[in-house]
């Protein structure tokens, strides 16, 4: 479970560009990046940041011994030794362990073997650029140019790619020319490559180049044009082409103006709904008469409201489409993964009449965070006011339709695992018949209002007008 | 000589009366089981010391969605954590009797209670209080609110709990309330009042 408190670290994502150095390390399930920091020359990571967010057990410090458990392995670190004892055998540090504000620290050289021993899989760590994959996470992509009066650069890739930092800059020359680097830095991806350069032609984009550095992926377009870049919708395309005219016209953007924009800005042209159909599989979830489950009336319902949306012209995504298990840690975890402008979980159950609205409610608001990670369990702790907005307009919206409505605050899990805006509707049937004209009329009601509540509220959760 | 159809006959008997004692065992079988079974899963009796106190307790009431102070007469112990389990068996006790004004799942119970700090309690169930509770985000929420609630006005000092089923960790109560958190008390008293 403390794998997914990884997820969650968005003000990483943004921060990572400075000259902080970093570690990212990348799983199947997730990626996360800890600092790296210089001690008597040498490099030192948290072995606690390293190693909570592969769900390693509360470790536990007695004087200057310090132990954790993962993996049903034991290691135990002492303040100033140089070894580690995994399950009573030694592992060779190549540096003394040190201890700062409660900290435990290891050398950068001590990772690869620590891990080798607690995982048991295989790992491949490009240690220059300090990027580590765990398993076989990776992404690859490749280059596709087109030629002609407005020429493009796609960049294929195998996997969507959810985190990109950019960075415009522009080298004028003595004879009046110049050349723009557009550079790409994706951080969350496991992206890499066997290419490093690649040539296309001598106009406004000429050439490409891949690298690693300090945590993360990074290609580097050159050309003599300023580059638009746009992302496909399931994230597994980059576009990058000279502007047109009219935009090339407006001012231009500082050096990394866009790593400096306000978080709504930046999400705004790619707002969706994260729309939850709560159950699925073996889990039925509420049970009405024997026949009618709630894992039915979810997904149903979830379906109405993304054909609601559309209509609205706002995006959205399904969580399930079909009859399958998904956790619910999944559910958060891929939804913020995707930085969903607003998650909503779907549900259904008695007891009552009408609809129940809920905010989350964080249980412990005063959680201490173990690292600096945002913790997995009050990561909603941000996003409260949206969410309690969100829900309002859609008790309100659901009111005008003749509903009874109850809006509420309650602990319902995945909502405070979200760090967006989140808000679970749940409604109770009309009758047990899963054939009933009434529920499907009920639930039709239910995501019209729910979609036109969000289009009331879309823009003060990032969304375009 | 025997006659070829009072043989078959005597045959058939003896067939009929095999089948009905093989029936016959395997049905007391799993009667016994089902008793054994039964017997586990029932509350055991506390082995409770203490004086009789009169306290309240906040009672879940499924249709009309709301939770009511009801008072109770119960011996409590001294020590905190026996008085937190007796209180908290109070309130599952109640709800599982016919008829109920919030149905559990049979065999819901505290197998123990135990504090990690001074202010911090664990409260583990037993398995058949998470299986067989009925699923829904208000039925369980009124549960939990329930329960903390009545520790709350009970126990003093208790600043935050947690649940545990049957010894572990669960991700939900039967599918939506947060069982992973650690409840700060003084949260739940202000979302008691919700349903007041």
């Amino acid at each position: 479970m403390i794998l997914a408190l990884v997820v969650l670290c968005c003000a990483l994502g943004v921060s990572g560009a400075g000259p902080e150095q970093q570690l990212t390390v990348y799983t199947s399930q997730t990626s996360y990046s800890l600092p790296v920091v210089d001690r008597s020359g040498k490099q030192y990571i948290s072995v606690a940041d390293l190693l909570s967010p592969l769900g390693s057990s509360q470790p536990t410090t007695k004087e200057k011994d310090w132990r954790i458990s993962l993996n049903k392995m034991d290691l135990r670190l002492t303040e100033g030794k140089d070894k580690a004892v995994i399950n009573k055998q030694t592992v060779d540090l190549g540096g003394k362990v040190l201890l700062e504000n409660g900290r435990f620290m290891v050398p950068m050289d001590a990772v690869l073997p620590l891990l080798a021993r607690l995982l048991n899989t295989t790992i491949d760590f490009h240690q220059p650029a300090r990027r580590m994959f765990i398993g076989n996470p990776f992404t690859r992509f490749t280059p596709e140019y087109k030629n002609g009066d407005q020429p493009s650069l796609l960049l294929n890739f195998s996997q969507p790619v959810t985190r990109l930092e950019i960075n415009h800059d522009e080298h004028r020359g003595a004879l009046f020319t110049h050349s723009n680097k557009t550079t790409l830095a994706f951080r969350k991806d496991p992206l890499v490559s066997d290419l490093k350069t690649q040539q296309f032609s001598d106009g406004a984009i000429q050439s490409l180049a891949f690298s690693e550095e300090n945590g993360a992926a990074v290609i580097t377009v050159t050309g003599n044009k300023h580059l638009q870049i746009t992302r496909s919708e399931d994230g597994k395309t980059i576009t990058l082409q000279p502007q047109a005219p009219a935009a090339a016209a407006a001012p231009e953007p500082s050096p990394q103006s866009t790593l400096a924009a306000p978080e709504s800005q930046r999400r705004g042209p790619e707002f969706f709904v994260m729309i939850d159909p709560s159950h699925g599989g073996n889990d039925k979830g509420a049970t009405f008469g024997g026949k009618l489950v709630e894992k039915d009336i979810t997904l149903r319902l979830a379906r109405e409201l993304r054909k609601e949306l559309e209509e609205r012209g706002i995006a959205s995504r399904l969580l399930r489409d079909s009859d399958i298990d998904l956790s619910l840690e999944r559910r958060a975890e891929i939804a913020n993964e995707q930085h969903a402008g607003l998650y909503v979980a779907l549900h259904a159950g008695r007891p009552g009449k009408g609809v129940r609205v809920y905010a989350s409610f964080l249980t412990d608001p005063q959680q201490p965070s173990a690292s600096r990670f945002m913790p997995w369990e009050s990561a909603q702790a941000g996003a409260l006011g949206r969410s309690q907005i969100t829900a309002r307009a859609v008790s309100d919206e659901l009111r005008k339709k003749g509903l009874t409505v109850a809006n509420l605050a309650m602990p319902v899990r995945p909502l405070n695992n979200l760090a967006g805006p989140a808000i679970a509707v749940e409604l109770t049937p009309e009758t047990d018949d899963p054939q009933s004209p009434e529920n499907v009329k009920r639930q039709n009601t239910v995501a019209a209002a729910v979609a036109a509540a969000i289009a009331q509220v879309r823009i003060q959760l990032g969304g375009r007008p | 000589m025997i006659p070829r159809h009072f043989q078959i006959t005597i045959a058939l008997v003896l067939l009929a009366i095999l089948i009905s004692g093989v029936v016959i065992i395997r049905m007391t079988h799993k009667e016994e089981a089902l008793t054994l079974q039964a017997a586990e899963a029932a509350p055991v009796a506390p082995v409770v010391g203490g004086k009789q106190e009169h306290i309240q307790v906040l009672m879940a009431y499924d249709d009309d969605q709301a939770l009511r102070w009801r008072p109770a007469e119960i011996f409590l112990p001294a020590d905190r954590g026996l008085r937190a389990r007796e209180t908290l068996r109070y309130v599952l006790a109640q709800y599982l009797q016919t008829p109920s004004p919030h149905p559990l799942g049979k065999g819901s119970d505290i197998k123990d209670v135990y504090f990690i700090s001074d202010d911090t309690m664990i409260v583990d169930t037993t398995a058949p209080f998470a299986d067989g509770h009925p699923s829904g985000i208000l039925l369980e929420e009124l549960t939990l609110t329930s329960l903390i609630e009545t520790l709350n006005a009970n126990v003093p000092g208790i600043a935050k709990v947690k649940f545990l089923v049957d010894g572990k960790e669960r991700e939900t109560l039967a599918g939506h309330a947060d069982l992973m958190s650690f409840y700060q008390t003084a949260s739940v008293h202000e979302l008691a009042k919700e349903f007041e």
